[in-house]
């Protein structure tokens, strides 16, 4: 209590990243030396990246593969939950010990705005090969002119259905095409049916704003403008919309949506069988399947005026930390990342599914019935958005207050300490606030 | 005369600086450098990663007249402080008063009831103190038995404060351990006197024990505040790490937190925490300047 969690870590990481610089001269390696084994310059670099223990062991067997690879190179490799991933890693650049690489979601554009990302472009066609990934990904990655952002995985957002509940009410399990009033409705027969402690949806106001927007020719975020890319009016028909579900009964009380976070897998209650239907991104289906007996399977989310709103989209990625010694390896390891087959089998597609198409296609051969389940769901999302095409977005900037500024809307409205005019309103105000101060 | 009277004056107070010495280069070495640069910062608008931008008073400002958060993490802190506080030094009284009675192996109960001071803080106990009051935990499992069906104590914003001022007072120990050495202090023929006199128990509490007690009482109460301001961990790790719910779990240093670590904005949280420091002293001087009516020292340093 007397010091705070993470002033005591990040001491603790401080001491910990002095002690590794100690160890390493931090001289580049000299060009064209890597052959020769012994007399090339051993790299150290690091590179930090979030998630759970599984994809620790994964990353690092993989790290294990480049390094083999690479003599001449030693990777470090941290992790952290997602939860504090965050505030570590600012804190890291903020005291300039960064790690040579590290991974960033949506945010990327936070961290490009204030330039730490290293620039890639001179490497691109040595070092790094692009050739072989998709063309979209190249794009997301390339923000003010510069290549920053190498994803590392592409996934689509969807419905994770709990099919044992479906079974149980004695329901038919939806399909592709249903609309939000479909949902609605759904969620409310299952809690119906199926009694006290069970129920129909999560809430996932705030992680499917995006999505609702897009449906209706609006963005969360209109990076053009660098404004808000919708009205109140839209956000109050959505929030509304979710509290319409709370007061039928077909969602999870607010108490449970706090203490089993659907964002944590091993507490979430689609796993334990207690709620039928939420938003995922694809490539956390497997770990949620992996936790349970309950059949799951994942069907594209309901459809607004203008379609689904949902592209196939970079789940995550790898940046190069501006002040990196060793550009040249950092690119290296990208490439690697990307390209090589190793890497591909050792790594699968639990950042989502290869941003390359031979590695797609060397995964998608190799499938298991569980990832197979992935591969169509994203394959029927490739295929909407052929018809029904959506630009590809961005967080806003500060997000992290955004969403912090958004959530307490939706638990104030669902803790009934606001309506929901007035909690939009204050959540919609607080947003406008963002753009106007920094 | 006077130079022998300096020197001894000196030798007196170089013991004390010798033993304050550690603290003393601690406090030059590490903490005042530090402190000046967020002094500055509280000045400068620094989002951590470009240089920190001159901003004057205005981060002052705009905490006083147009932060909404600013006030409500205030008024959750007061409530912590003013729950946790006088319930902690309650509690470790009577523990403290209990063991006096002769107890035998006073020595286990007294670092039994130690421990949890020493484990309170970390985020383990608060990680086991969510499980303890989840909706399905312990508490609500015991409740059950007699047909009471609890609410999920950390995960309602009407209830999750109650939750960690409960782990607050479990942590009772150290207070306790100060209020039993104090206790011990108390010469026994006061206590003979007044039985002679046939004064009863809770008589004799009133008028021998809380006034001989009253200088430990305000160290105690001076280190609960102090400390309880400064509450973190458990508003972390037991709410959900942003507030949450319902900004019921914003404690002030989680605020500014948040806004150092999380939002970008260092400047903003080095001001946040300039004026924690203010309240902080305020409320220790209003305690120090009133312990003149109420602090009975024995040594009769106040005439009596």
């Amino acid at each position: 209590m007397k010091k705070s969690l993470g002033l005591t870590l990040s001491v603790l990481l401080l001491a910990a990243t002095t002690a590794c610089s100690g160890g390493n001269n931090g001289k580049p390696a000299a060009a064209g030396n890597s052959g020769g084994a012994g007399a090339a310059d051993q790299v150290e670099l690091r590179i930090m990246w979030w998630g759970d223990q599984k994809r620790a062991d994964k990353t690092n067997e993989a790290l294990r593969a480049f390094e083999s690879k690479h003599p001449n190179i030693k990777v470090v490799g941290e992790f952290a939950p997602n939860s504090g991933y965050f505030d570590k890693l600012n804190t890291q650049l903020a005291s300039g010990t960064a790690p040579d690489v590290f991974f960033l979601g949506g945010n990327v554009t936070d961290y490009a705005a204030k330039s730490v990302l290293l620039d890639l472009q001179p490497y691109v066609g040595q070092e790094l090969d692009l050739t072989d990934m998709d063309q979209t990904m190249v794009e997301y990655g390339t923000l003010g002119g510069k290549l920053v952002h190498i994803s590392a995985g592409a996934n689509a957002r969807g419905m994770v259905l709990n099919t044992e509940l479906f079974k149980k009410a004695g329901m038919e399990v939806p399909a592709d095409g249903w609309s939000w009033e479909d949902y609605a409705r759904i969620s409310k027969e299952i809690s119906d049916k199926l009694g006290k402690g069970y129920y129909g949806t999560y809430n996932f106001t705030v992680e499917g704003m995006d999505i609702y927007m897009k449906q209706r020719g609006k963005q969360v975020y209109d990076m053009e403008k660098d404004a808000l890319g919708f009205g109140q009016q839209d956000a109050e028909e959505w929030f509304n919309y979710w509290y319409g579900i709370t007061k039928n009964g077909g969602m999870v009380t607010p108490s449970l949506q706090v203490s089993n976070p659907p964002g944590d897998t091993s507490k979430s209650l689609v796993v334990t069988g207690k709620v039928a239907m939420s938003l995922i991104p694809s490539n956390q289906f497997a770990a949620h399947q992996n936790l349970t007996q309950d059949k799951l399977t994942m069907i594209q989310v309901p459809r607004g005026p203008k379609g689904t709103g949902v592209v196939f989209e970079s789940s995550q990625g790898l940046s190069g930390y501006a002040k990196t010694k060793h550009p040249k390896e950092v690119a290296e390891l990208m490439n690697f990342w990307i390209n090589d087959p190793d890497a591909a089998q050792i790594l699968g597609s639990d950042r989502g599914v290869p941003v390359t198409s031979k590695m797609r296609d060397l995964l998608m051969k190799e499938a298991t019935p569980l990832e197979q389940t992935v591969y169509d769901f994203t394959s029927r999302v490739s295929e909407a958005t052929k018809k029904e095409p959506f630009a590809v977005s961005y967080n806003p900037p500060n997000f992290t207050e955004f969403t912090k500024l958004a959530e307490t809307a939706v638990q104030e409205i669902g803790f009934e300490q606001k309506d929901v005019k007035q909690g939009v309103e204050d959540f919609y105000t607080g947003a406008t606030q963002l753009f106007g101060a920094k | 005369m006077k130079t022998a009277h300096r020197s001894a004056m000196w030798r007196r107070s170089g013991t004390a600086y010798l033993f304050l010495l550690p603290w003393l280069i601690g406090f030059f070495g590490l903490t005042l450098g530090p402190m000046l640069g967020s002094l500055y910062l509280s000045l400068t608008k620094y989002d951590l990663l470009n240089a920190p931008r001159w901003l004057g008073l205005n981060n002052y400002r705009h905490i006083f007249t147009a932060d909404e958060y600013f006030y409500k993490s205030l008024t959750v802190t007061f409530k912590y402080v003013l729950f946790s506080v006088p319930l902690k030094m309650a509690f470790a009284l009577l523990v403290a008063i209990v063991l006096n009675k002769g107890i035998r192996a006073l020595g286990i109960y007294r670092t039994v009831y130690y421990i949890p001071s020493l484990l309170g803080g970390s985020v383990a106990i608060a990680i086991v103190w969510r499980q303890i009051f989840d909706g399905e935990g312990l508490i609500n499992h015991f409740l059950a038995w007699f047909g009471i069906e609890g609410p999920s104590w950390i995960a309602h914003p009407s209830y999750i404060l109650s939750t960690i001022v409960t782990l607050s007072v479990w942590q009772f120990g150290s207070a306790m351990v100060i209020f039993l050495a104090g206790i011990k202090q108390i010469p026994a023929d006061l206590y003979e006197a007044a039985q002679v006199d046939g004064a009863g128990k809770l008589r004799q509490f009133g008028r021998i024990t809380l006034p001989m007690l009253s200088p430990v009482i305000f160290f105690n109460l001076v280190m609960g505040i102090i400390n309880s301001f400064q509450v973190f961990t458990p508003g972390y790790v037991i709410g959900d790490g942003r507030g949450g719910p319902v900004n019921s779990t914003l404690f002030y240093t989680l605020y500014l937190y948040l806004k150092g670590f999380s939002f970008f904005d260092m400047g903003y949280a080095a001001a946040l925490a300039w004026i924690m420091l203010i309240i902080i002293g305020l409320f220790t001087s209003i305690v120090f300047v009133t312990s003149k009516f109420w602090v009975f020292y024995g040594d009769g340093k106040d005439g009596r």
